[in-house]
This record gives C-alpha cells, sequence and structure tokens, in this order.
C-alpha cells in the first residue's frame, strides 16, 4: 500500500499552519498537519489540569510555558524544571525569547495583541534610509489583516487605530468592540491627553489608545454589512468565553478561553474530512529531488509516547509542503536539510522586542489587578523621523500592579513586624497606587543575529537544537535611552506619577542585563521571534518570495513570523496570521 | 378567560419571578462544587443557569415589548428559601442547598417535561408549560382584539439586545406578535425539549451539536451517562459515562440566613455583603430593563463578583463544626 498524498503537507499545528490548512481545507483541499509536540491543551481535560499547574504552583507563574511538561522528544524553551537547556549560545547574550511546541502552538501563551504593522515598517529604506524594505506594502497586506481579525477575534475600534497612514476599508469594523479600558488606563488618559514629548525636532502625543486585542468583547453588530459575529467559545464547552469575564489570569492560559488560541480553529478542522491531524511527529529532513530541486517528501520521527522513547521514522508526501513550525524551528528544519538557502539568509535576521518596564505610584488610587494584564498603549512613538537614529517604541499600560518587579513592596511589608489592620491599611495604600509601564523597542534586522544548527547539539530523537547567536545593535539601545531617560520622566511628571523604578544589578531571573552610556538596564524578550526566512524581491537577499514561497524549491512554502523583513512595533501573531491567509491564496492559485 | 393589556402584563411579571426564582438554587449548587472536580456536573448546572437568565431576559423584552415595567427590586421578588415554585401543582420545595442527590431530585421536578399540554383553567396553572402556551394564547387574543400594534406599544429602545446575552440559545427582540412567539418557545422549549425528544428544539447551533433540555441534562447526572445523537426520552442515555462525585462538594448550610448570626458578626457581616451585592446586581439588571441597557455592563460585573464572594462563604466554618457558612440571596 502507497502512502496516502496530499495536496499540502503542513510542518506545525500552530495558528500559522492552521489557519493555512483553514483556507485549503475549505477550498475542499486534502492537509496532513504534522505537529511535533503532544495533543496536550486540545484536550480540555489537559487544558483544566495545566490550568490548576498554574493556579496551584506559584513559581510557574511568570513564566510564558510554566504549565507546561517538558517534553524531550520536541523539547521546547522555557519550561520549567526542564533537565537540560533547549537554546544554546554562541555569544554572551541570550535570546530571551521562548515558543511552545504542542498544538495549538505558542499561542497556547501568547497575550492576544493584535496590532497591525504601520506602512512606514514596510518601507524603513525609503523612508529611513535603515533595513530593507518588503516585496510587499501595509496597501497589498490591508484585506489580509481584516481576514486575520475575523479569524483570531479581534476586538477594537477602528477610530483608535487610524496612526501613522494605518487605513482601513471605508465602513469597516472590527470583530468586536474594544475591550473596556481600566482604570489605570483612564487615569494616564486623563493626564496624558493634550500633552506631547519633543524627540529629534519633533512633538510626539502621548495619547493613550486602547490596544487591539483577539479577546472576546461585545461583539459588533456592524461587522460584516452588518452580519454580525459570533464570539467564538472555549474548545469543549460551549457556555464558556464568549466574552472575557475579567479573571486577570490571561497568560499563559485564560481560564475560559475567551482569549483566542489555534486550539479554536483546530478544532473547526478536526471536522473537516480532508485535514488529518498527526501529533507527537517531529519533522526532521525535508527530502529534495537533485533535479527539481521539489520537496518529494518530509521525513519524521513519530514517538509513541509523550515523553519521548521510541519513534518510527515515516515519511509523508504532497504536492506541495508548508514549513510552519515557528521561526526558528523552520530555520533548524531548513538547515538539516540544506534547504531554500542559496542567499545564505536562512536563520539570519533573527529579531524579538527588547522589553523593558518602569514602575511608580500614582497619586491617587487606580486599583490594578483587575480586568486582562493590558488594554491601552502609547502608540504615538511607533513611526517618526527619529527612526532615522533610533528604535521606534510602543508603552503598553499594565493592568497587574508591578506584580513581581524587584522592590514590591509587598514582600517587604510581610516581612515586617506589621499584622492585622495596620497591614491591610499599608497594602491597600500601596497595591491600589501601583501603576506600570511596559516599553517595546524595535531591533534591526542583523545577519549576526541568527539560528545555526551543530552536529554536537542535538535532542533525544537526534533533532538539531538551535544555536544562537544574538546581540542589542546601539539603534535599539538608543531607542531605550530614550524611553527611559525622555519619555518615561516625562510621564511620570504629567501623571505625577513617583517613579520607583530600579533597574538592580545582577539582572533577577527572565532578564538580562545591559549597559549602554554608563546606565545599566534590564531587558526581557517579548516571545516575538521573527526574521529568520525573510521575504523580499530578489532571491540574492531573502528566503521566500512576496507570496512566502521558497525561491530555491517549486513546492515549498515557509510560513509565519519568520518571513517578516522588519519587525516593527507590532506584536507580531496578527501579522503573521496575515502573512499565512495570503500564502495560502498563493498556494490554492497553484493547486487549482 | 377574557384578557387585557393589563393582565398580560401581570402574568408577564409572574414569568419574571418564576424564571428568577430557579437561579439562586442552581447558582448554589454550581458554586458547591469544589474545582476541577465533577467537570461534567458544573458545565450542566452552570448551562441550565445561563439557560434560565436567559428566559429572565426574554420574559423582560415580551414585558417591554407590550409597554410594561420589570421590576426585582420590589419586596419578595427574591423568594425566601424554602420556596415553592409558582405553577407548579405545589408539588415541591426548592432549597438553596449544596448540589447532592436530593438537589437533583427537586431540579428534576422543576425541569420534568409535563407531555401534551393541557388546557389550562382559568389563571390556574398545574405546569410552566401550560403558563407560557396560556399567555401565548393572551397575546393572540389581545393582537384579534385590538391590534398588533396597539398590544406591542413599547418602545424599541427598551429591548435588551442579542449581543447582550451569549450562551447557548438566542436572545430575542421582541416587535411584534411572531417574535413574541419566538420567545415563549425559546423559553419553554430550551426547558423540556422538543415533543417527545430528549434535546431542545434549537437546531441553529452550529458546531457542538444540540443539547439536551433541561431535564434531560439534569438526568444524566443521576444516570452517570450523557446522551448521544439518536438517543430518546424512551432509550435513556447511551453516550459517554459521567463520574459524578457527591462528596467532592462544599458542605454548606441549607437555607442561610444572615439573621442566623448575631448582628456585628464577620459572618453575619459577610452574609450580608452578599445580599447587598445581589441587590445590586437585581438593581442593575432592573435598570437595564428600563430604558439603560449599558447597565447591563455593570450586572454582569456584578455576577462574577457574586461568584468570587459564594466561592469564599463557601468554605468558611459556620460555626457548628460540620458545615461552612452557605448562601443568603435576601437583598440588603
Amino acid at each position: 500500500m502507497s502512502a496516502p498524498h496530499y495536496d499540502a503537507v503542513i510542518v506545525g499545528g500552530g495558528v500559522a499552519g492552521a489557519l493555512v490548512a483553514r483556507v485549503l481545507s475549505q477550498a475542499g483541499r486534502s492537509v496532513l498537519i504534522l505537529e511535533a509536540g503532544i495533543e496536550g491543551a486540545m484536550n480540555p481535560d489537559t487544558y483544566r489540569q495545566y490550568l490548576q499547574t498554574l493556579y496551584t504552583e506559584g513559581g510557574v507563574r511568570g513564566m510564558p510555558n510554566g504549565p507546561y511538561p517538558w517534553n524531550a522528544a520536541a523539547p521546547s524553551p522555557g519550561i520549567p524544571n526542564a533537565p537540560e537547556p533547549y537554546y544554546t549560545y554562541d555569544t554572551p547574550m541570550q535570546f530571551m525569547s521562548d515558543y511552545l511546541r504542542m498544538l495549538g502552538g505558542t499561542t497556547l501563551h501568547w497575550q492576544g495583541t493584535s496590532l497591525r504593522l504601520v506602512p512606514n515598517d514596510f518601507r524603513m529604506q525609503t523612508t529611513y534610509g535603515q533595513a530593507l524594505d518588503w516585496p510587499i506594502t501595509y496597501d497589498d497586506l490591508e484585506p489580509a489583516y481584516r481576514r486575520a481579525e475575523a479569524e483570531l477575534g479581534v476586538a477594537a475600534d477602528v477610530e483608535d487605530q487610524r496612526f501613522f497612514g494605518v487605513w482601513f476599508p471605508e465602513g469597516y469594523v472590527y470583530p468586536m468592540h474594544r475591550m473596556p479600558q481600566s482604570r489605570v488606563d483612564q487615569f494616564f488618559d486623563a493626564a496624558l491627553t493634550g500633552k506631547s514629548v519633543k524627540l529629534f525636532g519633533g512633538n510626539y502625543p502621548l495619547k493613550v489608545i486602547s490596544i487591539p486585542v483577539a479577546r472576546n468583547s461585545t461583539p459588533n453588530p456592524k461587522y460584516s454589512l452588518g452580519e454580525g459575529y459570533d464570539a467564538v467559545p472555549a474548545v469543549g464547552d460551549r457556555d464558556q468565553g464568549q466574552r472575557c469575564q475579567g479573571n486577570s489570569v490571561c497568560m499563559p492560559l485564560c481560564p475560559v478561553q475567551a482569549k483566542y488560541s489555534a486550539l479554536k480553529t483546530i478544532a473547526v478542522l478536526a471536522r473537516k474530512p480532508t485535514v488529518e491531524i498527526r501529533t507527537q511527529c517531529v519533522a526532521s529532513k525535508l527530502v529534495i529531488d537533485p533535479e527539481t530541486g521539489r520537496i518529494t517528501g518530509v521525513e519524521y520521527k513519530h514517538y509513541e509516547k509523550p515523553g519521548g522513547g521510541k519513534f518510527r521514522v515515516e515519511t509523508a508526501h504532497g504536492t506541495l509542503v508548508v514549513l510552519a513550525a515557528n521561526a526558528i524551528e523552520n530555520t533548524t528544519l531548513l538547515l538539516a536539510s540544506n534547504a531554500a538557502n542559496s542567499s545564505g539568509q536562512v536563520g539570519r535576521n533573527l529579531m524579538d522586542h527588547p522589553y523593558l518596564y518602569v514602575w511608580g505610584y500614582s497619586p491617587t488610587p487606580v486599583y490594578p489587578f483587575r480586568g486582562p494584564d493590558t488594554t491601552s498603549g502609547v502608540e504615538s512613538l511607533r513611526d517618526g523621523r527619529f527612526r532615522q537614529v533610533h528604535a521606534s517604541f510602543r508603552a503598553s499600560l499594565a493592568n497587574w500592579g508591578w506584580s513581581s518587579e524587584p522592590g514590591n513592596q509587598i514582600s517587604l511589608l510581610l516581612g515586617q513586624q506589621t499584622y492585622g489592620a495596620a497591614l491591610r491599611r499599608q497594602l491597600a495604600h500601596r497595591m491600589s497606587r501601583m501603576v506600570k509601564i511596559g516599553f517595546m523597542f524595535e531591533q534591526l534586522p542583523t545577519p549576526t543575529n541568527r539560528v545555526t544548527i551543530d552536529p554536537k547539539h542535538r535532542d533525544q530523537l537526534g533533532n538539531y537544537k538551535p544555536v544562537l547567536s544574538y546581540s542589542y545593535a546601539d539603534y535599539s539601545l538608543e531607542g531605550i535611552e530614550t524611553a527611559v531617560k525622555t519619555v518615561w520622566p516625562t510621564i511620570a511628571r504629567f501623571a505625577n506619577v513617583q517613579d520607583e523604578t530600579v533597574f538592580v544589578d545582577p539582572a533577577p531571573g527572565g532578564y538580562q542585563r545591559v549597559t549602554y552610556n554608563g546606565t545599566g538596564y534590564n531587558l526581557m524578550g517579548s516571545g516575538h521571534i521573527v526574521g529568520t526566512h525573510r521575504m523580499g524581491s530578489s532571491r540574492k537577499d531573502s528566503v521566500t518570495d512576496r507570496n512566502m514561497k521558497a525561491w530555491d524549491h517549486p513546492n515549498l512554502y515557509v510560513v509565519g513570523a519568520g518571513n517578516q523583513v522588519t519587525i516593527g512595533t507590532a506584536n507580531p501573531t496578527l501579522t503573521a496570521a496575515a502573512l499565512s491567509l495570503r500564502a495560502a491564496d498563493a498556494m490554492l492559485r497553484e493547486l487549482r | 378567560m377574557s384578557w387585557t393589556i393589563e393582565s398580560l402584563r401581570e402574568h408577564l411579571q409572574a414569568a419574571l419571578a418564576v424564571e428568577h426564582a430557579t437561579i439562586p438554587p442552581y447558582f448554589t449548587a454550581w458554586i458547591s462544587l469544589k474545582d476541577t472536580t465533577n467537570v461534567e456536573a458544573v458545565e450542566i448546572i452552570r448551562s441550565v443557569m445561563l439557560e434560565e437568565m436567559l428566559h429572565l431576559t426574554l420574559a423582560a423584552n415580551l414585558l417591554n415589548a407590550v409597554g410594561g415595567q420589570p421590576s426585582l427590586t420590589h419586596r419578595g421578588f427574591v423568594p425566601r428559601y424554602p420556596h415553592r415554585l409558582p405553577f407548579s401543582g405545589d408539588r415541591f420545595e426548592i432549597n438553596i442547598e449544596r448540589f447532592s442527590k436530593r438537589a437533583l431530585e427537586t431540579f428534576l421536578a422543576i425541569e420534568r417535561p409535563e407531555g401534551p399540554r393541557a388546557r389550562p383553567e382559568a389563571r390556574k396553572f398545574h405546569t410552566i408549560a401550560q403558563f407560557y402556551a396560556a399567555v401565548r394564547d393572551g397575546i393572540d387574543e389581545l393582537c384579534e382584539q385590538l391590534g398588533e400594534k396597539t398590544v406591542f406599544s413599547g418602545k424599541s429602545a427598551r429591548q435588551i439586545q442579542p449581543e447582550a446575552y451569549y450562551a447557548a440559545g438566542r436572545l430575542t427582540v421582541v416587535a411584534d406578535r411572531d417574535t413574541a412567539h419566538q420567545a415563549i418557545r425559546e423559553i419553554s422549549e430550551q426547558g423540556e425539549g422538543a415533543h417527545d425528544s430528549v434535546f431542545d428544539a434549537d437546531q441553529s447551533i452550529c458546531g457542538e451539536g444540540r443539547e439536551p433540555a433541561h431535564y434531560y441534562r439534569f438526568l444524566q447526572l443521576v444516570k452517570g451517562r450523557s446522551y448521544r445523537t439518536g438517543d430518546t426520552p424512551k432509550s435513556g442515555p447511551r453516550g459517554a459515562r459521567i463520574d459524578v462525585d457527591f462528596d467532592a462538594v462544599y458542605p454548606i448550610r441549607a437555607n442561610a440566613r444572615a439573621a442566623d448570626y448575631p448582628r456585628g458578626s464577620q459572618l453575619r457581616g459577610a452574609l450580608e455583603a452578599f445580599g447587598h451585592g445581589y441587590g445590586q446586581l437585581l438593581a442593575a439588571l432592573e435598570a437595564a430593563f428600563n430604558g439603560s441597557p449599558d447597565r447591563m455592563t455593570e450586572g454582569m460585573a456584578r455576577m462574577f463578583a457574586l461568584r468570587d464572594q459564594a466561592r469564599a462563604l463557601m468554605q468558611i466554618p459556620s460555626g457548628d463544626g460540620k458545615t461552612t457558612v452557605g448562601l443568603d440571596f435576601t437583598p440588603i
């Protein structure tokens, strides 16, 4: 018996792969999804079990992959108590972001923020003489953004989101109304309305706006010319999750699944007769016809038990092969297969958003710790002439007080000899006034920030583990300095916030110390893994073309955030989703 | 009997009361189930409760459509439990009590389908289905006598819109005889099921298939097995097994009263705070049903706050060495 042949074999069951499968299967095409990880959270009982871990084991709370188990057969970075590190480094600096290899992918720990890139992010070279232009423009991607907003279920009001040339067609509304803004948001909004900051000879307003987010709020009856929108409930329980409940447990897992995860798309796929989903199947090599360059098969290791151990090597065949395994895993698979790399760009230009927190006390209570982790931001510094010399950035207003920031007075108070009513008073006085802002910075594509493989570093099944080289260029550091030394003090002054920020040395766990112009900063990653197989206009300096098809192979698509030429200052999932939908359209044209 | 607009409004106000009266007991049984155990029981009770909340809102839309003013804050709207449900032939009492076999028996009694509908005797109803059948006949009678426009004189701005409700079922905006019938059908069939079927009549829900009507949904917990497509009232449930652990429940006192504790005591304070919250919730809903639909959002926030307060109350010892405090819904 010969193995079945599919219209497309998709490597990776995260948001990118699931959306490609959705488009192809809607057109009646047959699809096989190979997922390296376990079924995991797709099973509602297991989802609940992960939630329980999150509730009961305080130590894993702040970790994006906190509730998830180590899987030696398909390891992920950032798993608590992992027996070995997954990343190895060629540089002293570490890459601070992780992803999850499990059905549903990294949407099992994402925040849900669904901002679009701004038009100048697509033409950084033309406008600011930095980086490269994309082979497509904002206008090219705009229709796909709308489709991604429907698939992910994005809540926002169009009026808030028109800035820096971001446009929407006449009459467009987001599927759902924007999330209600928290009291923290209202406090900053009142303090900053009409105020601005001077940067690089220009005046930039400090306007607080609501953040678009893939979280169920109230559907907008005007959506889709008055058809309205049905909020997608939890997988396995249609009575849960049609609205955010304000449980204040957004990451990694929403307790009621009001936040989108790829599980919701996969649940739809699982009912389609032309879609097959195989978990515990780690793609290890693309089989390439040396004559034509066609990918004739995807070799994968199918392991029997969730933790690894015994496995069989099998091969899947498809007219098209689609890599949708995340920017880093796509890279290791391409490098292991010696594929798609005639440009030498595979694995290069690895980007993330360096992330930094500042915090303080508001003059009057703002009652944090209610609602989603962030509902508003200052978006007015995401573009401007300063990008000729330093990174753009955005500021998220945090709703959960200082959380675990150093200097969080809760632990100090508990250590003192204060009890009862006096302790309650002090706690209430401090905690009700805690404000915190997260700054997220642009990185430029840098060839030396890269993912490579090394035969010395393999996992239990013999697959390559990523070897990373990473650093922060002055372009980003200059942006960080501007945010910390100019923008934050300006905000704090207008809002009358007492600055309590300290970048303690050495940096606490989860942070990395970076010194610039004599000042030390503690940086985190954002989990925004971007750029390792960028798209382009020329096969000389890019891995894929404008439709995310590999230049070197007639039937290979590589999808996801790895295609981004620049990172801008938008959290990348929405863009990755839009790009994947665009790529899927090209696949359909080819399969016709 | 002969209907007037006024008597129709009185009946619809009574419908509000009867739909509401089931919510505190369902809520209590749901919250009494300890987290992460009895997953099916949690889902079943919660889903029925959510549909009762839908029915309450549908009753408000009906009453508003005929020019009435829904009232949820008048004295006595929250019954004193144990309570005999109106229109149920006085056959059983409802208690505010923990999830148990006895509570399940009561829930089955509340939701029991009554078979072919007997015609109501003048203003005396033995079942809730009879009651709604009578209301429907009343609407028809009045429409024929006075004309549809006169009967449905309510302002459309007072209707709660579909996006305000988001669990299974539809929130119908009532504007005329047809939509009124639709709303009544939604109320009575979601509860008792389509004739001779386990499942409710709502086939519009795509995705996860139809749900058993309330009575059969609860029966699954008694039988320890779920219904699957093709099952009938005669066949009984033949689907997947359901494990019910009657011990994984907070041992709350039944029909607790704030007044059981001395004035000024912490326990009384905590119970009164819950009653106060419940009163605030009803006030927000009443405002939402009387021309300020935006107050629904506040109502929802209060529901979640009550859920968290209730969980806390169920874990506080009541002082008798055996039970925990329990809930008192009396508004303060």
